[in-house]
């Protein structure tokens, strides 16, 4: 205690304890050499004697502080010096400063990114123990469930503490003002003890809610409680009006409380719900056919994700036995939720985790470069303190602290960059990308940035800092005037710097190359439709006041109708899917005259409706036959159209106009039958999908059963202008209906290539900054080398070379560093571009004509940076040059 | 400052001046003069270890310093051994006979 006392006291008075010392050594002095003058020896000499016999002062005084100091007081001396040091060179300084900041940030940008998506914990109690289930076939790797299936697998799996299904169905709220469509889910009970979340007011359903008939309750969001209930405490019990039915609220879910994400008709991952209904169903449960529901499940403690799967195969073998042929085909696949969440956006976050750590090293190799160039300059003053007797621990701490001092500087910009950045990021981020608000710069962002500013401070100052502290004071010293300090080893680790760094640059450069042509090509991609002047918008139809199919048949046909004859409007119709909106698998076995499917399997197609106006008003042509016609009505034939996939799949070079199919087990009549009357072309479930998917569709006026469809548009000029327009035709023919997601189609196809687009614009954004950042070292060691050559090129000169000569010298050392950077660069590409397969479409990943250009442009930037450095060697005065010798 | 003197014992100096100071304060100087007479030329405190040692043993608490005038009327920094600097002393010299007993006690079983 008293010794802490004593050291704050010498260290608040550190002036009188410098002066105390200095006094103590000079009378130390004076004595000796007295001594020497008693003992008869000729003074000048006894003063020399005394000095020498007392040895170097500063180092006594040095080490006598070091006894009593605090550790950190040596640092904060370094650390001074440091910064005297910086602020005297401010170009090195914010040169240095800004390549940190740039590469610092955007690390720190992107890791916002990953530990937001990747790393945080999903919002449920346990949540590694959730799982996702499915069936999947070799055609459908991933597939809803039909509800029997599950009821078997509820009952008689092991491996499962809790099971529950759910599946998308928005519902309508009215009786409060404009009517609004709100995210709803049917879901069976036990759903919410599935994901560990329990109700902030009431409960949540019962095994009775299950049972047809009793299905008129509901559970809302704290969101929908509030805004639309005034956060009522006695809610639970009130009837409120969904789907123009009194439902009665059983309970209130607390906020945040985080629907899981669905595969169709989906919703992202999100506190996007607004109503969970109770999930009820009836039927004969023999026929399996009919699937439509996803699977959430909970481990019990000890299974595994692996035991669960092999458990419910097992299921599903025993009931593909009891059904006799049924479901045969299917294994049932069993993911971990959060995989399920985030698998599909890991890849593309690891790449570029990948691509922004590339970066960081080029940064790194430029600061090192930078330093190793100043350490020569700085060569004199460190020979001159070791001379002095600073041992080279403390050159060594000294420069070390002065590139920690840099890079922390660094990191505090690039934090501040991040901070910007990430909102730039989480704007350009798909719509539909998982966990996207979880994205912020948190704690773990601020530790991951100190920990590479630590790291970076380091790599890059730990090689000039041991070439320097190797100094020989007395060469130092006596060369240090001289430019041709550079060793030779001191050069060759710069050429290997540069060249680490260009051909980094180059794998970066060719990874935003082959970025760049993918996401072009699904630019440049066909889709199929006209995304231009088309409105759009969905509509669903409560079944308690359009009962009869003939009513949902006479509603859109009248709007249909009313919208076609708007001024402005070219064609409007309405349909079961939308173009790259998501889809159903929703696929009927059907019979096609004179054929046989292959054994084991049956003929099928994704099964949609249209309106006579839908094809023309979503630019879908027509390749063969007619659309449909307001006379295709329940009284004339049945008709259908297919799309090209399904026409190429059964009728090969054949005309399918005239074709038929069935949906009847065993069609006998002339009605059983539909003939085929037209063929569309094909549009892709997603702009990157391979193929389309076979599709056949009925006219809208004998397929009264699909009630939620969507509304397409086509003006002839601004679609939005229309929007109002469409409100107020929905409105006129039935005021309780929602209008829901308008959106023009061009907006929903940009979002279709927001992935693509996020992927290669930061990618992109990389790439530049590393091949500025490769240029400016290049040019950093060439201009460095012409420094100390100028006496050499003068020399040249005067011996009668020409300018062209002693361009060529300069330029040659240049593109030693870009070719061999460029080869290691794209031998590594090749190793690396295969990481990239599924995130860029339609390229290989050795694409030639990407690896050529980014080879040829690295030569370019290389040949750029060496300029001004060559022109210069070839201004070299002979004369002068020698004169500064 | 010749080469073959031999070093001091690791840890001794500390105790060597506070040994020194139990007789008179003494200045740094006196210090190193006052030991390397006693044991007649063989130990030289050089003044890189002095003075940082001087420091440390103030630091602890162990010695007292303060600025007197010199016989030959020159100031100098003279430092006082305090009570805690003489039990500490006791400690280390009664440490050091251990050690030095028994390493006396090695050598000589060494030889028989």
């Amino acid at each position: 205690m008293g010794r802490l006392i004593n050291k704050l006291g010498i260290l608040l008075r550190r002036g009188r304890f410098r002066s105390d010392l200095e006094e103590e050594m000079v009378f130390h002095r004076e004595q000796a050499e007295k001594e020497f003058l008693a003992a008869g020896i000729a003074p000048e000499v006894a003063r020399t004697l005394a000095a020498r016999q007392f040895g170097n002062a500063t180092r006594v005084q040095e080490s006598a502080q070091e006894a009593v100091g605090f550790g950190f007081e040596g640092a904060l001396n370094d650390l001074r010096y440091g910064l005297r040091q910086l602020w005297h060179s401010p170009a090195f300084t914010i040169v240095m400063l800004l390549t940190l900041a740039l590469s610092i940030g955007a690390n720190s940008a992107i890791f916002s990114v990953i530990d937001g998506v990747l790393l945080k914990k999903l919002p449920y109690p346990r949540a590694d123990r959730l799982v996702r289930f499915f069936l999947s076939s070799a055609e459908y790797p991933k597939f809803p469930i039909n509800p029997f299936d599950f009821l078997d697998f509820r009952a008689r799996n092991r491996s499962f503490e809790s099971m529950a299904a759910f599946t998308r169905g928005d519902m309508q709220l009215s009786g409060f003002g404009e009517p609004v469509r709100l995210n709803g889910f049917g879901i069976t009970s036990g759903y919410f003890r599935v994901l560990g979340l329990h109700p902030e007011l009431g409960r949540e359903f019962d095994f009775q809610a299950e049972i047809p008939g009793n299905g008129l309750q509901i559970v809302i969001s704290d969101r929908l409680w509030r805004t639309r209930f005034d956060a009522d405490p006695n809610i639970i019990g009130r009837k409120i009006t969904l789907n123009t039915q009194p439902f009665t609220v059983i309970g209130v879910m607390p906020r945040g409380t985080m629907h899981p994400g669905n595969e169709y008709h989906a919703l992202a991952y999100g506190d996007d719900v607004d109503v969970w209904w109770p999930f009820s169903f009836a039927g004969d449960p023999k026929n399996r056919g009919s699937h439509y529901i996803e699977g959430i499940a909970r481990l019990k403690p000890g299974v595994s994700v692996a035991q669960a799967g092999a458990g419910m195969n097992a299921i599903m073998n025993q009931l593909s036995r009891e059904l006799s042929g049924q479901d045969t085909g299917w294994k049932v696949l069993v993911i971990p939720l959060y995989d399920e969440l985030v698998g599909k956006s890991r890849q593309m976050l690891l790449v570029l985790l990948g691509a922004v750590g590339m970066v960081l090293l080029i940064a790194c190799a430029n600061a090192a470069n930078l330093l190793l160039a100043r350490a020569s300059s700085r060569q004199k003053e460190i020979a001159v303190r070791m001379a002095v007797g600073a041992p080279r621990q403390r050159i060594l701490r000294q420069l070390l602290t002065e590139s920690l001092l840099i890079s922390f500087a660094g990191g505090a910009f690039g934090l501040a960059l991040a901070v910007v950045g990430v909102k730039a990021l989480v704007s350009l981020l798909p719509a539909d990308f998982p966990r996207a608000n979880d994205i912020h710069v948190s704690m773990p962002v601020f530790g991951f940035t100190l920990a590479i500013s630590i790291l970076t401070g380091l790599v890059f100052g730990l090689a000039p800092a041991l070439q320097a502290a190797r100094i020989d004071p007395k060469q130092g010293l006596q060369s240090a005037g001289r430019a041709a300090m550079g060793s030779g080893h001191q050069s060759r680790l710069r050429s290997a710097l540069v060249i680490s760094e260009v051909s980094l640059a180059c794998v970066l450069l060719i990874g935003a190359g082959l970025m760049l042509r993918s996401f072009l090509n699904q630019l440049n991609l066909n889709p199929g439709f006209e995304e231009e002047h088309v409105l759009t918008a969905s509509l669903s139809l409560p079944r308690s006041r359009y009962s009869k199919n003939e009513q949902v048949e006479r509603f859109y046909d009248r709007l249909t109708m009313n919208l076609s004859s708007l001024p402005g409007v070219e064609s409007a119709g309405a349909g079961s899917d939308l173009p790259w909106t998501g889809w159903d698998d929703n696929l009927g076995g059907f019979t096609i005259e004179g054929k046989k499917p292959p054994p084991k399997q049956e003929f099928h197609a994704r099964y949609h409706s249209a309106s006579p106006g839908f094809f023309r008003a979503l630019g879908i042509p027509l390749l063969a036959g007619r659309f449909f016609k307001e006379s295709d009505t329940q009284q004339a034939p049945q008709v259908m159209i297919v799309n090209r996939a399904m026409a190429e799949l059964y009728w090969p070079h054949e005309d399918v106009v005239g074709k038929r199919i069935s949906f009847e087990d065993q069609p006998k009549k002339d009605s059983d039958w539909m003939t085929i009357v037209g063929v569309v072309g094909d549009v892709k479930d997603r702009p990157d999908s391979p193929g389309a998917e076979p599709g056949l569709w009925w006219p809208q006026m004998q397929s009264g059963w699909l009630s939620d469809l969507s509304v397409a548009i086509r003006s002839r000029s601004s679609p939005d202008l229309l929007a109002d327009a469409l409100r107020n035709e929905v409105h006129r023919l039935d005021p309780s209906l929602a209008v829901a997601d308008v959106q023009v189609m061009s907006k929903i196809a940009g979002n279709a290539v927001a992935t693509p687009r996020f992927a290669f614009v930061l990618v992109g954004l990389f790439a530049a900054l590393a091949i500025v950042l490769a240029g400016i070292g290049t040019y950093g060691v060439i201009s460095y080398s012409v420094s100390r050559r100028t006496a050499e090129f003068g020399l040249r000169m005067a011996l009668g070379a020409r300018y062209g000569d002693v361009l060529r010298l300069v330029l040659a050392q240049s593109a030693r560093f870009a070719v061999v950077g460029t080869a290691i660069g794209v031998v590594a590409a090749l190793g690396l571009a295969r990481e990239l397969n599924g995130l860029i479409y339609e390229v290989s990943p050795a694409d030639p004509a990407t690896f050529f250009g980014v080879a040829t442009l690295v030569v370019f930037v290389a040949l750029l940076a060496c300029y001004i450095p060559a022109r210069r060697a070839t201004h070299a005065d002979p004369i002068d040059s020698l004169r500064a010798e | 400052m010749g080469k073959n003197q031999p070093d001091l014992l690791p840890g001794t100096l500390d105790m060597l001046i506070l040994k020194t100071l139990t007789r008179a304060p003494l200045h740094g100087y006196g210090i190193a003069q006052s030991i390397k007479r006693l044991s007649d030329d063989v130990l030289t405190v050089e003044e890189g270890s002095l003075y940082p040692a001087l420091q440390r043993l103030l630091l602890q608490g162990w010695v007292k310093a303060e600025w007197k005038m010199t016989d030959t009327r020159r100031r100098a920094r003279y430092y006082t051994l305090t009570a805690a600097g003489r039990k500490q002393l006791g400690l280390e010299l009664s440490q050091f006979e251990q050690v030095i007993g028994a390493i006396g006690r090695v050598l000589r079983d060494a030889e028989a």
